[in-house]
């Protein structure tokens, strides 16, 4: 079924319980009203970030900044974004890196956290231990460079994911989900004989959609947007990730006689308008992720997963 | 998603680098404020000039091929502003030096690199008889790149170093991962190389590091100053004055502020106003014999705190952009939209800014003031170091690396004029760029591949040639020549010098202080403070350390 | 029991049939089930633990090897906290550990000594008390303001905005926020048109810390609500129905059921970012330095990277860094200890 029937469906009918009393008026319009400024605080901002980036140069030039008030328009930062084979490419590398590095992310992530779900089992407290004294102390550049180097992953895409797989945050959030959910529910199977991993593939992992949709995007963003790792372990040029590339197009101050840096140096593009055009760019993942993200959190689905 | 998140605001650093590529693809010529770096023999900090420095370096022979129009005085960069006949470029490289053995070369890079393999690349490999393997990283996280990988135990054959990475430890590792290029460039052995043979001996004599030549420069031209540029249009239309002392600076730009409007005079002057005051450079070229026969250093001076009260008193003034307080965007862009009619920035930007202009707003002239003295009378103005970036050779390569590097290098020093120069900042004709009425064109093609790496690798002596813009070739090297009539050389001119690192973090918070003082987030008892404690905690030890390397190495000035 | 049901043409699923009790009881069976498996671990025998937990913690070790391999190996470079090093002596930086000079603690005294970490503490602090009091709120406030939202479409537009700034650079942000509030900004030259003149709020020392937690709010919160509708997401609707029943109203059911289904997680998250107190933020303030001044800008994160990485100096910047764990751990291990008396369970069991 297609998100836009869904979405039409569900305006037609709210799905106020009978339980529920109908919102009062003054509630109502607070709520919305509250609701709604906050949007306009967000859409404000993006606005601009949008006129600017539809802008023509002239008209950029003679703002001396982002452009608040649409004065003509053009879509020749996108094209010129959009052209040449250096974005599609890059973007292939960063929908790969994002696919496969959430995958494997997520599989170690909810292994360790329903292992670790069980307080009191053999080396729990342990484990949490050694996962959590990482988020405290982190290494030089230099020591994880030369790791990665002999572990001879420079040049290669799992640089891009291994170093990076382990958010012991994400898998923290994980098991204190895990652990919300009722014991009741783990343990009749547990007598029925099922195995662990059964029973948090069969139990657990359908009842924490929500929280796996939520955390399976931390990640995601992560790989998505992540840029260092790439400048530093990549030399060959032809593999880097879309934000690379992005930031490379757009490079504030760049003056070199290539690429797009030379159609604004000619004065043909505006460097504003097409770092807006990246911003906006970069919006559109997040956009189309979002409902499908969305699709996992609605009220209540999961009755008496997690007590409260 | 970030783009930019490694900036970190135009701070000298990134200044610097910018500064950089532009000039390098602009017409070789170099950064004008150029960060520290060198060392001596054994031990890696000091430097060494004077005769043992001499015994070192190559043997100047100068080129003689196309004269320029404008010959450098002054210490400026030479100009060229009649076009060039494209048909009869002269000849810089007569044979095939390379072997073309594969050879891997890193160097920084701003914008998108074309791909391995492309018809310029590929050209110029055949040319020169070179087959290199192109790493071109990312100039924003260049440092942390060239930190990481020259501590690792695989260095590429061929490094460009930026002066400006060279900070803390990072300058030791210069004598302590690449070769000493005396044994194929010192004396006379250079004459198999005619365009490194040209590049000037105060260049080379900035590349000995400890002890030892190990750097290929990129001259820089002394008189490249930071130049304050005005908006001509504007000032003629308004029918303003361009001021001639600190005080008329200051009330011309009360009268030219309107907020209201949406103008403010000028954007932050912390760099013009050194030229103004007479403030030495910062880094190792602050330090400084004084006629009385002490070694001082810049912050000792009272030009130091007069420079930066009349900036204060701008920013005091409400004449300084907000834009430029809060150091958001791009002072650039506000110069070109009108709000902001005075910035100071590179000798890149006068001919850049005419380009980006030149269809959207054919009024738009740039021009650069001429410096005065504070008080009305001649300024003093401190020459730039002759060499700021240099590509290097890693310890252990074979000679036959070694001279595949030379002869890659040898081609991209090509002066201008030849044929080599032509095919280093253009292309091939036909492929990458076609003649219009004697002056070259890029396509699309030319665009997206002529870049700026072969152009790292070395540069002839500094000249200034715009084809497209003859004119302004011609008011930026008389700009240059006029300045430089007031310039003088501190003691430490020419010298690679490598601070004792005890001292490294000694000066380097004078830069935010001076940043804070004036726009009001510091006292001045903050700096006097700062000056004061710098002495007493190291400062005076610093400078018995350069008094005792001065003494041994002579003066440069 | 069915908890697979598909999807109604609405979106919305059949409420499964689960033997759960009212919402009363359901508050009081959190501590049940955490304190239930407690204190058997020292009865067990190890062989009986080891055959019952093996699978566990066959789970658990691919996350600790990829922890050991790719963040404690590299730890082990931070020794250099106690030497003068330079990873240029040897042939590379490893063996160059070998050969750099041992000064002892001379770095964390330098560390101590320095007027302007100490500044830079003061500010980290103060920045770390008024984040968890002005932003830590905002997205549980937020979602549950969206979580009383009946109708799907507005709740899902709505969300979708609020996600959306969180995906800006900081230096979008700070340009944006120069665009509006700055010297040059939109409100200023509105105020100079009617002869108000001066207006510069990004400028402003004094201010700063509630600017940056402005734009912190702006950009993160709308993000930081996705956990908790993840939470609410999974709270029982039975929950909400028997206590409707029982004469609960909107905000007593608020109350006694939404909120304590967000505890633990809140919990979670606090004693987790008490931990990292110490990290509040590190790009938004480099930007905003030349702004205001090293003086109010000045973190520990901007301080460690002025002072150790900018100037090339590894062994100071591991130093701080140290230090910075240290005390990281201390206060994840006493906010988990606060939040084990007040009866929640943090982050590990006692």
């Amino acid at each position: 079924m297609s998100l836009n029937t869904t979405l039409i469906r569900s305006l037609k009918a709210p799905a106020r319980p009978v339980w529920e009393e109908p919102p009062s008026k003054a509630g109502l319009i607070a709520k919305s009203g509250f609701l709604a400024l906050c949007c306009l605080g967000v859409l404000g901002p993006l606005w601009i970030v949008i006129v600017t980036s539809l802008s023509p140069k002239p008209v950029i030039d003679r703002v001396g900044g982002l452009v608040v008030i649409p004065q003509g328009i053009t879509f020749v930062n996108y094209t010129e974004l959009l052209s040449g084979g250096q974005v599609s490419r890059a973007i292939m590398v960063s929908v790969g890196v994002t696919l496969f590095g959430t995958l494997f992310s997520m599989t170690v992530s909810v292994l360790a956290a329903y292992g670790l779900s069980r307080p009191g089992s053999l080396g729990h407290r342990f484990f949490l231990m050694v996962m959590m004294a990482t988020m405290f102390f982190g290494a030089g550049l230099i020591p994880t460079y030369l790791l990665v180097q002999s572990l001879g992953l420079t040049d290669t895409y799992l640089s891009l994911i291994l170093p990076s797989a382990v958010s012991v945050f994400n898998i923290l959030v994980l098991r204190a989900f895990f652990m919300g959910i009722s014991p009741e529910l783990t343990e009749s199977a547990r007598i029925d004989g099922a195995s662990d991993l059964r029973i948090l593939l069969t139990i657990i992992m359908p009842l924490s959609r929500a929280v796996l949709a939520v955390i399976s995007l931390f990640y995601a963003v992560g790989y998505w947007s992540a840029w260092f790792n790439a400048s530093i372990y990549l030399t060959d040029q032809q593999m880097m990730p879309l934000q690379n590339v992005l930031i490379q197009l757009v490079q504030k101050n760049t003056e070199a006689p290539t690429g797009l840096s030379y159609a604004v140096r000619t004065g043909q593009l505006s460097s504003l308008g097409l770092q807006m055009a990246v911003m906006v760019l970069a919006l559109i993942p997040v956009a189309v992720a979002s409902p499908f993200v969305q699709r996992h959190f609605k009220k209540g689905m999961l009755t008496g997963a997690i007590k409260g | 998603m970030t783009p930019n998140a490694a900036s970190a605001g135009p701070s000298r650093r990134s200044f610097l680098a910018s500064t950089a590529v532009a000039t390098a693809a602009v017409a070789g010529g170099m950064p004008l404020l150029t960060a520290c770096g060198g060392s001596d023999s054994g031990k890696r900090e000091g430097a060494t000039s004077g005769k043992a420095a001499d015994k070192l370096l190559p043997t100047y022979v100068a080129s003689t091929i196309a004269k320029p129009d404008l010959p450098s005085k002054n210490g400026s960069s030479a100009g060229y502003t009649s076009k060039v006949d494209l048909a009869t470029l002269a000849t810089s490289v007569p044979k095939k030096l390379g072997t073309g053995a594969p050879l891997k070369v890193m160097s920084p890079f701003w914008g998108t690199p074309p791909k391995p393999g492309c018809a310029y690349y590929t050209a110029l490999d055949a040319t020169v008889g070179t087959k290199i393997t192109w790493q071109n990283q990312d100039g924003n996280t260049y440092g942390e790149k060239l930190g990481a990988v020259l501590a690792s135990s695989s260095i590429p054959d061929m490094v460009v170093v930026p002066g400006w990475e060279l900070v803390g430890k990072i300058s030791n590792a210069v004598t302590a991962k690449f070769m000493d290029l005396g044994p194929y460039l010192a004396g006379d052995k250079v004459k198999k190389y005619p365009n490194l043979a040209a590049i000037p001996s105060d260049s080379w004599r900035m590349s000995i590091f400890g002890g030892a030549l190990r750097g290929i420069p990129m001259p820089a031209a002394p008189a490249s100053f930071i130049t304050p540029y005005y908006r001509k249009d504007i000032f003629d239309k308004r029918g303003y004055t361009v001021p001639k002392s600190a005080d008329e600076f200051l009330s011309w730009a009360k009268e030219a502020t309107s907020a209201k409007a949406k103008v403010w005079a000028c954007g932050d002057m912390r760099w013009s106003s050194a030229g103004i005051f007479g403030v030495l450079p910062s880094g190792t070229l602050g330090w400084n014999i004084e006629d009385d026969g002490k070694l001082t250093n810049r912050i000792e001076h009272p030009e130091y705190l007069e420079s930066l009260e009349w900036v204060r008193k701008l920013f005091a003034a409400g004449v300084v952009h907000p834009d430029d307080k809060a150091n958001t965007g791009d002072p650039g862009q506000r110069f070109t939209a009108g709000q902001v009619l005075v910035y100071n920035g590179n000798g890149a930007d006068w001919w850049g800014k005419t380009v980006e202009q030149a269809q959207s707003n054919p009024d738009f002239q740039i021009e650069g003031m001429d410096y005065f003295g504070a008080d009305g009378g001649n300024p003093t103005l401190y020459a730039a170091q002759p060499a700021g970036i240099w590509s290097m050779i890693r310890k252990g390569a074979s000679k036959e690396t070694v001279e595949n590097a030379l002869a890659a290098a040898n081609f991209a020093a090509a002066p201008y004029g030849t044929k080599e120069r032509m095919f280093v900042e253009y292309g091939v004709e036909g492929t990458h760029y076609t003649v219009k009425d004697g002056v070259p064109v890029k396509n699309e093609r030319g665009i997206q591949e002529v870049n700026s790496a072969w152009a790292l690798l070395a540069a002839p002596a500094p000249f200034t040639a715009h084809p497209d813009f003859p004119e302004i070739a011609r008011k930026q090297v008389e700009w240059q020549q006029r300045q430089g009539a007031f310039m003088k050389k501190t003691s430490t001119y020419g010298m690679n010098i490598v601070e004792p690192t005890r001292y490294a973090t000694l000066s380097s918070q004078f830069e935010q202080l001076e940043i804070d003082f004036v726009r009001g987030h510091k006292k001045l008892s903050d700096v006097q403070q700062a000056i004061s404690t710098w002495k007493s905690s190291g400062g005076d030890k610093l400078r018995d350390w350069y008094k005792q390397l001065l003494d041994k190495n002579g003066s440069g000035n | 029991m069915s908890l697979t049901a598909g999807s109604r043409p609405d979106g919305t699923r059949p409420p499964a049939a689960v033997e759960e009790p009212t919402a009363a009881v359901a508050a009081a069976t959190v501590k049940e089930s955490v304190t239930r498996r407690a204190g058997k671990a020292g009865k067990v025998p190890f062989r009986v633990r080891w055959r019952r937990d093996r699978t566990l913690i066959l789970m658990t070790l691919p996350v600790i090897l990829l922890l050991l391999l790719f963040n404690y190996v590299p730890l082990l470079g931070n020794v250099v906290a106690f030497q003068d090093y330079d990873p240029y002596v040897s042939s590379n930086g490893i063996t160059a550990i070998f050969h750099s000079p041992w000064v002892g603690v001379e770095q964390f005294s330098r560390m101590l000594d320095d007027p302007l970490f100490w500044s830079a503490t003061k500010n980290t602090i103060v920045l770390f008390v008024l984040q968890l009091v002005l932003f830590f709120p905002i997205p549980i406030a937020l979602a549950l303001v969206i979580n009383s939202v009946i109708r799907p479409r507005v709740r899902a537009v709505a969300q979708a905005i609020l996600y959306l700034p969180h995906f800006f650079s900081w230096v979008l942000v700070v340009t944006v926020f120069q665009q509006i509030l700055g010297g040059a900004g939109i409100i200023a030259q509105t105020l100079e048109k009617h002869g108000w003149s001066g207006f510069d709020l990004m400028t402003d020392a004094d201010l700063f810390k509630f600017l940056v937690i402005g734009q912190a709010v702006w950009k993160d919160a709308g993000w930081g609500i996705i956990v908790f509708l993840a939470a609410l997401s999974a709270v029982s609707t039975d929950l909400y129905e028997a206590a409707a029943m029982d004469g609960a109203g909107r905000w007593r059911r608020m109350w006694h059921v939404t909120l304590p289904a967000l505890r633990p997680v809140i919990a979670l998250l606090l004693v987790l970012r008490v931990g990292d107190a110490l990290s509040v933020g590190f790009e938004q303030f480099l930007l905003q330095r030349w702004a205001v001044g090293a003086g109010a800008s000045e973190v520990l994160d901007t301080y460690v990277w002025n002072v150790g990485i900018q100037n090339g100096d590894f062994s100071y910047a591991a130093a701080v860094g140290l230090v910075k764990g240290v005390i990281g751990v201390c206060l994840v291990l006493g906010a988990n200890k606060v939040a084990h008396l007040l009866g929640e369970q943090g982050v590990y069991k006692k």
